[in-house]
């Protein structure tokens, strides 16, 4: 009976983990599939990837993307640290009333605050450009960045940060001898997690983008309207190797605050 | 109060949010109460929401929408959460990062490999038809069906993390006490575990319910025709038919539904906290 219940509680995980994976799976195989429909049989090919190479539009649109992205963890990188390391002097209600603005575009629907942008724009008579593509994805990617230096700075002692004050050394010897050695992991881990919040985002790019650039998701989101072939399965499959590799990067340096990071979404 | 000038460095990201997100919101706000004729301050745009009652009843089927997805993400978060955290000792971490790492893949390559996978002919339909099963074709791929498996493998990854955590806490001595205590298995789950992770339930719920309110990216792609939600029609509104006023007061309600819905299980998780 208990060996049964056992093998039941397995059955369920793997039916959850295929469900999570197969289609994914299936996209990457008929990525090297030769049909145009994505339909079986399976002819191996590498005709969809060598398309995808030559093609200039998907390629322009992942230059921007990467740039957008980069630009996005640099800067949520700057501001979430300098945040987290204010916000310890602010008073109990104050902090509580910044934070919960900080992480308010975390449970706003990104259609809401792209298209409240969009309404900016236009009732100041400004034209749509990259700045407030960068603006946008800045202001969501950074609650992300938050999580990782917070779950990190709770671990941080404070007292060692008194105790360097108390023998002699100045705020910014301080910072840089003692608080930024301890948090400069979680800085990379968060740039790296805001980085690839904007590198997938979708929602807000799509009501903020200037008219001729496009993104990577844009790009596969006019495909699939217009039509599409196993190109779209080849830049995907890209897609998928380089957020897994970023992934892989966070999840190593935060390896130890891993759970705190989770736990902390709210 | 003394002033601390370190507070200053919290500054530069709130005027970012000020300036790209309060500020947008309530610009949303304003736009939401002028007309689009005059631009003088009217009621028009959301008399006109809630006078045709096509719009009301694609905000039921949002509603439903949402909570359908909520249900079944339940549906498999809770019983995966509760086997890793009582049942599995050495898995458990590899298992936590299997289901999380899908949450951080690219929305559009994520509805992309649900188009392919559900489609009429494609790899799935194959795979049935072998067992004779639906050989004329799926049917599955633009309907609300659709929507809600596509949505569902976007949002229950994270439930499954708060629940998780809520039962890992858990303290087993409890468990131990309520069985040496004479309750079966089932009361000690009724009485006892379920209870305890009711705000890893709540928070969860929270996660999957009030995103899916928003989305329409899914419907658009998944659903076809069957798809129409309001974050659709509000995409219309800027996009198609260049109602903007009209598109921004539609935008401000779904934001009072997120809103409301998020108070609601804010209060719902302090009275289980409570008790």
């Amino acid at each position: 009976m208990k060996k049964q219940r056992h093998i039941l509680s397995r059955i369920f995980i793997i039916l959850v983990i295929l469900f999570l994976y197969v289609p994914i799976f299936v996209l990457m195989l008929l990525g090297f599939n030769e049909s145009r429909y994505n339909s079986l049989p399976f002819k191996f090919t590498t005709q969809w990837y060598e398309e995808m190479i030559a093609n200039e539009a998907l390629l322009s649109a992942a230059k921007n993307s990467l740039l957008l992205a980069l630009v996005t963890g640099i800067i949520c990188t700057v501001l979430a640290t300098l945040f987290i390391l204010g916000q310890r002097y602010l008073s109990r209600r104050t902090s509580g009333l910044f934070n919960s603005i900080v992480m308010m575009p975390m449970s706003i629907p990104w259609l809401i605050m792209g298209l409240s942008i969009l309404l900016m724009i236009r009732s100041m008579d400004f034209t749509k450009n990259m700045a407030f593509v960068l603006a946008g994805h800045v202001i969501i990617s950074l609650p992300y960045a938050l999580l990782v230096l917070r779950a990190r700075m709770s671990s941080l002692d404070k007292s060692l940060e008194e105790m360097s004050a108390s023998l002699g050394a100045g705020p910014l010897t301080t910072f840089r001898r003692v608080t930024l050695p301890a948090i400069a992991p979680a800085m990379v881990a968060g740039g790296f997690l805001a980085f690839m919040i904007s590198f997938d985002n979708f929602a807000i790019s799509y009501f903020l983008i200037p008219n001729g650039v496009t993104t990577l998701p844009i790009e596969i989101q006019t495909s699939i309207k217009f039509g599409f072939t196993p190109e779209i399965n080849a830049i995907s499959t890209v897609i998928i190797v380089f957020s897994l590799v970023i992934l892989l990067i966070v999840g190593i340096i935060m390896r130890s605050n891993l759970k705190d990071m989770l736990g902390g979404k709210k | 109060m003394k002033f601390d000038r370190r507070q200053a460095l919290t500054w530069p990201s709130m005027i970012m949010l000020f300036l790209f997100a309060l500020l947008p919101l309530v610009i949303m706000l304003v736009t939401s109460f002028q007309s689009d004729t005059t631009g003088s301050f009217t009621l028009e745009n959301y008399e006109r929401f809630f006078s045709n009652p096509t719009y009301l009843k694609l905000t039921g089927k949002t509603i439903v929408m949402s909570l359908a997805v909520t249900a079944v993400s339940l549906l498999i978060a809770y019983p995966l959460a509760y086997i890793m955290a009582k049942k599995l000792r050495g898995m458990r971490n590899i298992i936590l990062v299997l289901v999380i790492i899908p949450f951080f893949t690219n929305q559009l390559v994520r509805v992309y490999s649900w188009l392919i996978f559900l489609q009429d002919g494609g790899i799935f339909n194959n795979f049935l038809s072998l067992f004779g099963l639906f050989e004329d074709g799926l049917g599955l791929l633009y309907t609300q069906g659709a929507v809600i498996i596509g949505l569902t493998h976007a949002f229950f990854p994270y439930m499954v993390v708060t629940i998780y955590m809520s039962l890992e806490r858990m303290d087993d001595a409890m468990l131990e006490a309520s069985r040496s205590l004479g309750a079966s298995k089932f009361t000690t789950f009724r009485r006892v575990i379920f209870p305890l992770s009711m705000p890893g339930v709540i928070s969860g719920i929270m996660i999957v319910f009030v995103p899916a309110l928003g989305t329409f990216v899914e419907p658009r792609i998944l659903g076809g025709t069957d798809g129409t939600v309001i974050g659709t029609v509000i995409e219309d509104q800027f996009f198609e038919i260049a109602a903007w006023n009209f598109g921004a007061a539609i935008a401000f309600l779904l934001l009072a539904l997120v809103l409301i819905s998020m108070t609601a299980l804010n209060m719902a998780g302090k009275r289980w906290e409570t008790e």
